[in-house]
């Protein structure tokens, strides 16, 4: 099973400025993710996690090194480029939903659609299939602030991978949820991972979430401690 | 852009009392600057119609000697044109005279005029028709000044050609109506011919009015003044009605405008996460910035629809029954009807609509520019300054 990475971090190094001076958030980190991944970014609180998956995510570029996700190098993306390709390639899921509040469930799910050039029949058949993917097909005309915080999640999850991502990048997607929640919303994502092949990036605190992962990466102070892979996770595909 | 509007369209109505609180202030805006203006152009309208129809005419021959602002001059200044001079024009010949309604004095402008005449609109049938020696028609509020009315006669003296004052009744046959003060106030009309005979001034005139086919040419003795030229004053003076005017609307329509501004300002500063989820889905930064003054200038689009709502029935019904003025205001010096009809054109419309629309969006897109700044990792973590 020799499959290309889709992500690619080469002495990766990011510095913010503060103050007077710098903080080095990412230190040379090198990094390879592969099609299929669920992999997930563990550290404690300032190690670096956010940072390096809104790089991924080209929200944000490296100050040093390399990312080239799905072949293109994030520091050399226009505006227009880095935001088509978050639009078609990479879904999103936050630690706090971000749903848009005027909108209902399926608004939200289809805004990313309304962004490309799919007709209404298209989008419509589109987001039903998502929203049952997370078992939330009855609820498409509610408003977000009719949903409890799983169904919230599940709904940007819903959002995230309607238009087929390759890659779906989660911020600490568990961190408001119970138990109950978090294992419903991982065994979705696992599950979509598995029938659709999307490269799926945690970044963590959570045990829960820890007990789904197939790679688990650690980081500590912007440095890679350790890269393991938890072999009885891995399903074999 | 069409998605845009949908968008903005969604965020405004999801915004509730907030949106309608900027809609109906705009909206408000909206309706006193269209009812202004289109008052002023009503008035306007109907002052310039009643001052050519009751005293200019297609424009006046006035005797070189003649000054209308200066009263001494009316002595003096009068002549005489040949008969083939006179085509097309209404002679009118004015003289100082005094009326003593109730023993008390009262100086006056003695006109003269052809009773058949048919450029001005002046009654003079009941002129023509009278048999008392000398018909004499006033206006309201000259019959109320000097408490005459019709029927009474009232001692006039005059001075003839040489200079000689001479004494007689004169009968009011009419009390005209006219929202032109000028013809009105202060002036007594009776047929030239009789105040030819009272003076000796034959064929005198101090001024003649010309009708549409009169072809001004040069007569020495005498000036020209065509109807735009007589008009000026009056256009001079609406004109001005108008720019006062203007402060106050504007004035309005600046708060409006602040509030939207405000809201937006706020808007860029509290929605950052709403604007990091739409980069981080996808929408590059100047679709963000065009969505959030798309927002804005919808403001002024919803507003112009409440507008209508509003204004369409009010303006139709205000055309149509007019706004009275009370009395008061008629010591105006220009002509100003008890009531004026409020004439709401396509121009004046879409003029408003222009400049509220566009002003709207200028003010929306301002603060919604520091969007294409915003780092979206701040944004989405909402920590922007
Ligand atoms: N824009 C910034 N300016 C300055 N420092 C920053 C900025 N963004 C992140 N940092 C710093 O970089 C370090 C790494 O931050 P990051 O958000 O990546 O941590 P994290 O691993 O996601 O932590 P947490 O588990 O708390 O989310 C932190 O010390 C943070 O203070
Ligand atoms: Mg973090």
């Amino acid at each position: 099973m020799n499959k290309e990475s889709v992500i690619i971090i080469e002495n990766v190094t990011k510095r913010f400025p503060v103050g007077e001076g710098e903080f080095t958030a990412l230190k040379n980190i090198n990094l390879q993710f592969k099609r299929g991944e669920f992999t997930g970014l563990v550290g404690p609180s300032g190690s670096g996690k956010t940072t390096l998956l809104n790089i991924i995510g080209s929200l944000d570029s490296p100050t040093e090194g390399k990312a080239i996700v799905l072949g293109k190098n994030i520091s050399d993306l226009s505006h227009q480029e880095s935001a088509l390709l978050r639009n078609k390639h990479i879904g999103f899921i936050f630690q706090v939903y971000n749903l848009l509040p005027v909108y209902t469930v399926f608004e939200n799910v289809e805004f990313a659609l309304l962004l490309q050039d799919y007709s209404k029949e298209e989008r419509k058949k589109m987001v039903m299939e998502a929203l049952e993917w997370v078992g939330l097909a009855g609820m498409a005309d509610k408003k977000p602030d009719k949903l409890s915080g799983g169904e919230g999640q599940r709904v940007a999850i819903a959002r995230a991978m309607v238009k087929r991502p390759e890659i779906v990048i989660a911020d600490e997607p568990s961190a408001n949820l119970d138990a109950a929640n978090t294992h419903a919303i991982l065994k979705t994502m696992k599950q979509l991972n598995e029938e659709l092949g999307t490269t799926f990036l945690f970044s963590t605190h959570d045990e829960k979430v820890m007990g789904y992962l197939e790679r688990i990466i650690h980081l500590r102070d912007g440095a890679v401690e350790e890269d393991e892979i938890i072999e009885a996770n891995i399903i074999n595909r | 852009m069409n998605l845009a509007f949908q968008l903005a369209y969604k965020n405004l109505m999801g915004a509730g009392l907030r949106t309608w609180l900027n809609v109906g202030v705009l909206s408000f805006s909206f309706i006193i600057i269209i009812f202004y203006n289109g008052l002023i152009d009503g008035w306007n309208e109907q002052a310039k119609r009643d001052s050519i129809a009751w005293e200019y005419g297609y424009g006046q021959l006035l005797n070189s000697e003649y000054d209308p602002f200066d009263p001494f001059t009316i002595l003096d200044g009068h002549g005489t044109l040949k008969e083939e001079q006179r085509k097309n024009l209404t002679p009118i010949l004015i003289r100082q005279a005094s009326v003593y309604p109730d023993g008390r004095m009262l100086s006056v402008a003695l006109k003269g005029v052809d009773v058949n005449q048919s450029t001005l609109e002046l009654p003079i049938q009941a002129l023509k028709e009278s048999t008392t020696a000398i018909p004499a028609m006033i206006g309201e509020n000259m019959a109320n000044a000097a408490k005459l009315k019709e029927g009474d006669e009232v001692l006039l003296r005059w001075r003839d050609k040489g200079g000689t004052f001479d004494a007689a009744n004169i009968t009011i046959v009419k009390v005209f109506d006219t929202d032109v003060p000028t013809v009105d106030n202060g002036q007594i009309w009776i047929p030239i011919q009789k105040l030819w005979d009272m003076t000796g001034l034959q064929n005198h005139a101090t001024l003649f009015v010309a009708n549409e086919q009169f072809q001004a040419t040069n007569i020495p003795g005498w000036k020209f003044q065509s109807q735009e030229e007589l008009l000026s004053d009056l256009t001079d003076i609406i004109a001005m009605k108008k720019v006062s005017g203007s402060i106050m609307y504007l004035l309005l329509l600046a708060i409006a405008l602040l509030a939207i501004f405000d809201t937006q300002v706020l808007s860029v500063f509290r929605r950052q996460k709403e604007i990091g989820t739409y980069i981080a889905l996808g929408m590059t930064r100047s679709q963000v910035v065009g969505l959030f003054t798309v927002e804005g200038s919808m403001y002024s689009l919803l507003a112009m629809v409440v507008g209508s709502i509003v204004g369409i029935p009010l303006f139709t019904y205000l055309a149509k029954t007019g706004i009275a003025f009370p009395a008061a205001s008629q010591d105006i010096g220009i002509a100003l009807a008890d009531r004026i009809y409020p004439v709401f054109g396509i121009q004046l419309v879409l003029t408003t609509i222009l400049l509220v629309v566009v002003a709207a969006t200028i003010v929306s897109f301002l603060p919604a520019k520091k969007i294409s700044k915003m780092n979206p990792v701040l944004a989405l973590k909402g920590k922007l300054q």
